[in-house]
């Protein structure tokens, strides 16, 4: 956003500081904004609170989730839930994915293959990862292996969706291009299908931790004994609602986080396209 | 380079019907004679579409002799088999039937690179590794990728622009790009398709010197392929124009021009404008012919 308007400024000489002057303050008053409005939301929460507006018990105020924070901090309860569930993530992440990916591109590239595994995809897809849970449960037990096979399932549809329609979108030409300039398949795959589909992997990918967050605090409300959806669930059962709120808020920053890691390192491996619009 | 026939200078009327005459003859001739330094050799080639529709014959019995070293320019309206030609010597394309024969010299060096029609260099490479393709490859040692590509970036004008992505190029520029990446591959024959049809009248003009001055160094095969008979007069050492629809080889014209060209001192010459006008005048056919089968 920054570089645009200064390229663009640069360009416009002769209006530069008017435009400088319209874009920032337009730029700046978005920001303000932002901010704004959730200190504004929250001021309004914790005043409807104390004056009795809203009901305590389902909506506690926001200073004393805060604190709550703070002492789940301090007893380490909080680091050592988080760290579980990133670790699962972490795990499901790359056992869901790298199947998908691979999976993805040599769909995209073989005709035979995608007619053989797109009705297997097309039938498993629609069934709600939630509603496999108790099966999942039944094969690998209340482990670690549960959890992560819940969030790779979660990972594994978007990505190979995506990657085969990456590799399907990809011009003609370019496999002319690595036919007449003698790539091998496996050249092929490397230089032509793979960085090609890479937007909408990323795309996928993006979709897919989404889904794995979702999936790891469902499968850790059954049968588990630690992380985040742990957390939220043994917090309802002993009616902690602060606590509830608490496990709620570090799941919506670990979205928002990974989000902001997966758009820098979109940038990173595509560099051809993300800087296109700077 | 220069062939038994010459191009006809004289003479108004019966230009048309005499290039014709003697294009086939061109043509008879080298066939007689081809056992002599041919690089590409191709009888009867014919390709055939298979549509709902029924069959459509894109290239129809195309004989071909172009000894190596020559510069064989292809004109023909647009739709009349062009591409698909090119695509079959590429062997990217099946053919109906027909033969293809290419003489290979040395072993080692790919038999084809080819400049294709539109923006083929991809978007997910820097133009050094999109120069640096072909030999990749190949598995080239790094020292000989570095030099050539080196070599052919810094003859097409890219050296500074060696780390950008095609996004941030010209249109020009990307073009330069392909022409490098087929150089830089070192076949034995090069073959391009309409590489700078999509380009403004300047950057044109300023691609062909650059081009004709690259391939100076080398003198390799070339079969290029336009719509444009200025580029044809221009590039060529032997012109074939096709008929359109379907594509059949109409008349093989010898350009008499020395080389080194260049290529606006070319263009003022009369000489120029008379071949330029001797080949409009069998190309015009075609083009009406070819507009009256689409109407
Ligand atoms: N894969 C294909 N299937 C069916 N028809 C095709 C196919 N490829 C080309 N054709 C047809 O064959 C004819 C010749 O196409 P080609 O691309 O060779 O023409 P061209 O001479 O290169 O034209 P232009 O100058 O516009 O590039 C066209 O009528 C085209 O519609
Ligand atoms: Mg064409």
């Amino acid at each position: 956003m920054e570089t645009r308007a200064k390229t663009s400024s640069k360009e416009a000489a002769p209006t530069a500081a008017k435009v400088e002057k319209w874009g920032l303050s337009r730029r700046s008053k978005d920001r303000i904004i932002a901010v704004m409005s959730p200190i504004v939301l929250l001021i309004l929460w914790e005043v409807t609170v104390r004056v009795g507006l809203l009901d305590a018990r389902f909506f506690p105020a926001p200073t004393s989730i805060a604190s709550t924070f703070v002492s789940l901090l301090q007893t380490g309860e909080l680091v050592f839930n988080t760290w579980v569930s990133l670790q699962r993530l972490f795990f499901g992440f790359l056992l869901g994915g790298i199947p998908a990916l691979a999976l993805g591109v040599v769909m995209g590239l073989s005709r035979p293959v995608r007619a053989a595994v797109d009705p297997l995809i097309s039938a498993t897809y629609p069934i709600p990862k939630s509603a496999i849970l108790p099966l999942i449960l039944l094969i690998f037990g209340l482990g670690e292996a549960s959890k992560i096979v819940m969030v790779a399932i979660g990972v594994f549809f978007p990505v190979v969706i995506n990657t085969v329609a990456g590799v399907l979108e990809i011009d003609k030409i370019y496999h002319d291009v690595g036919k007449n300039y003698g790539a091998s398949r496996w050249q092929v795959f490397r230089t032509v299908a793979l960085p090609g589909a890479m937007p909408l992997i990323m795309t996928g990918v993006k979709l897919g931790v989404g889904m794995g967050l979702i999936l790891i605090a469902i499968a850790e409300m059954v049968g588990a004994k630690s992380g985040l959806g742990f957390m939220i669930w043994n917090a309802w059962q002993t009616f902690a609602v602060e606590t509830m709120y608490v496990g709620l808020v570090v799941i919506a920053v670990l979205g928002f986080l990974f989000s902001l890691l997966l758009n820098e390192l979109e940038r990173f491996i595509i560099p051809w396209k993300s800087d296109q619009q700077g | 380079m220069s062939n038994d026939t010459t191009p006809q200078q004289d003479g108004n009327a019966t230009r048309s019907r005499e290039a014709r005459v003697r294009g086939s003859r061109a043509m008879q001739n080298q066939d007689l004679d081809s056992a002599s330094g041919s690089k590409i050799r191709v009888k009867g080639l014919t390709k055939q579409f298979t549509s709902k529709g029924g069959t459509f014959v894109a290239v129809d019995d195309v004989s071909l002799d172009i000894p190596a070293g020559r510069f064989f320019m292809i004109v023909g309206p647009s739709g009349c088999g062009k591409t698909t030609l090119l695509r079959m010597l590429a062997g990217l394309e099946t053919r109906t039937s027909g033969s293809i024969e290419i003489t290979r010299g040395d072993t080692g060096r790919p038999v084809n690179s080819m400049i294709f029609q539109g923006d083929s260099i991809f978007p997910w490479m820097t133009v050094w590794d999109n120069a640096a393709y072909g030999l990749r490859m190949r598995g080239v040692p790094k020292a000989d990728i570095k030099e050539t590509v080196g070599h052919y970036l810094d003859r097409t004008g890219l050296s500074k622009f060696a780390g950008s992505y095609p996004h941030q190029l010209s249109g020009g520029m990307r073009q330069r790009v392909s022409i490098a990446r087929a150089f830089a591959n070192d076949p034995e024959i090069l073959l391009m398709d309409e590489p700078f049809s999509a380009l403004d009248e300047q950057n044109k003009t300023l691609l062909q010197q650059e081009l004709l001055r690259i391939w100076d160094e080398t003198k390799k095969t070339v079969l290029f392929i336009t719509h444009s008979v200025d580029e044809a007069v221009t590039m060529g050492d032997q012109i074939m124009v096709m008929t359109a629809q379907p594509g059949r080889a109409k008349v093989l014209i010898d350009v008499p021009f020395e080389r080194p060209r260049h290529v606006l001192e070319l263009r003022a010459r009369p000489e120029y404008g008379e071949l330029v006008y001797q080949i409009w005048d069998s190309l015009r056919e075609e083009v009406q012919r070819a507009q009256r089968v689409e109407e």
